[in-house]
């Protein structure tokens, strides 16, 4: 038993090989997934009677604006469709393990992707709002002392949140797959001497699917809600309303 | 031959490839689903908000028309009791005036039949006179026989007669 990154699937021998890993295909199946989720949710619509597929399309997007709304500012709801983006391709990666799938999100370069599009995000809004030398500014105050303590504090941002993301669900892959270790290894030394019987692993059943509740289904969540609030307060602060 | 990656590494077109991906999603979940949705739903706020307009309208107009059907009843109403009045008014002069027409023509019905009743008197009067004078002329004749001037005689008569009227 060895606890490895994602397989490298293939590689395309150009640019000095670009290594397909299960990472990368796993989020070509989410954005497929979620393309159809999309397709089906928000065709048909029509203004009087909506159907309940409808009404849920209607209840999900209202809440996403809600949300972004109340966290960034209503000047702010045009990053509502990227935050539902992040949110939706966030926990759908981190569900897919549940499919015997690698999670996606449990391979630090999706975290850190996310991570990094967040942190541009925050340096183009402070840039668009303060000009360069008020974005530059900006790491000397309160006094210029502290620059080097902003400095790290802007970096740790990232870093922080993308490992955060990946740990969560990383550990989740390396408990289930301890544990499904250890039951195998149970499952050998108490019913091992039953003929046929004893070659089934039968410890496995029941218990990881309790433990994936926690570890899969409520950490996806969890997750995939952390990444998109920190999204929508880091990247609300750097875009202030206009004092008008 | 399987090959992975290290558990914790940083692979930049894995990072690349995310980008992307996130970049296709976010442009299909705009134009299939957060587009169209908010689209209706601001359709629907419109629609709503129309709908409002509408009946507010209808219900000024209703409320318009009620004072209007409310001031013509009034109006109408007021006409009524005027022609009433007016009515009533002109029957009591025309009955004034009747019953004073009748008044007017019973007097002078009295007084033409008073005048009348003068003249016969009058007459009579005259006509008695005259018998008088004459019945007098014949019985003194008769018995004084003796043929005096007629028209000294009628005279006499006459003062007479006259006397008799002072005294009366």
């Amino acid at each position: 038993m060895s606890i490895k990154g994602p397989e490298i699937l293939f590689e395309i021998n150009i640019l000095g090989g670009i290594p397909i890993t299960e990472t990368i295909v796993g989020g070509w199946i989410v954005v497929a997934a979620l393309t159809l989720i999309a397709f089906i949710l928000g065709r048909n619509l029509s203004v009087r009677n909506p159907s309940k597929r409808q009404l849920a399309a209607e209840k999900l997007v209202a809440m996403l604006y809600g949300l972004v709304g109340d966290t960034m500012g209503k000047h702010n709801l045009r990053f509502a469709p990227l935050i539902g983006t992040l949110f939706s391709y966030s926990i759908l990666s981190s569900l897919s393990g549940l499919t015997g799938m690698r999670a996606p999100t449990g391979d630090l370069n999706t975290t850190l992707a996310f991570a990094l599009m967040i942190f541009f995000l925050i340096q183009f809004g402070n840039i668009k709002n303060k000009g360069v030398g008020g974005w530059l500014k900006g790491f000397t105050e309160p006094v210029a002392l502290i620059t080097p303590l902003n400095l790290i504090s802007e970096i740790a941002n990232p870093i922080s949140m993308a490992f955060r993301h990946f740990g969560n669900i990383a550990s989740g892959i390396v408990i289930t797959t301890l544990i499904y270790a250890a039951l195998a290894t149970c499952s050998n030394a108490l019913l091992g001497w039953i003929p046929i019987l004893g070659d089934i692993p039968l410890l496995q059943v029941g218990l990881p699917a309790l433990l994936s509740i926690y570890f899969d289904v409520f950490t996806s969540f969890l997750q995939a809600y952390i990444i998109s609030m920190l999204a929508m307060v880091y990247v609300g602060g750097a875009n202030e309303p206009s004092e008008a | 031959m399987q090959k992975f990656q290290e558990f914790v590494s940083i692979a930049p077109w894995t990072i690349i490839f995310t980008w992307a991906n996130l970049l296709l999603l976010l442009f299909i979940l705009k134009k299939l689903l957060f587009k169209p949705v908010t689209n209706i739903l601001s359709q629907r706020e419109n629609e709503v908000g129309e709908m409002y307009k509408k009946a507010e309208e209808a219900q000024k107009n209703a409320e318009e028309l009620e004072s209007e059907y409310t001031q013509k009843l009034s109006a109408a109403k007021e006409e009524a009791s005027k022609i009433m009045k007016e009515a009533t008014h002109e029957a009591t002069l025309k009955g004034e005036a009747i019953v004073s027409e009748a008044q007017k023509k019973a007097q002078a019905a009295m007084e033409k039949a008073e005048k009348q009743i003068e003249q016969e008197k009058k007459a009579a009067v005259s006509e008695i006179k005259s018998d008088i004078a004459s019945i007098a002329i014949s019985v003194a004749e008769k018995v004084i026989e003796k043929d005096i001037n007629e028209s000294d005689y009628e005279r006499l008569v006459e003062d007479f007669i006259d006397g008799r009227g002072e005294d009366k």
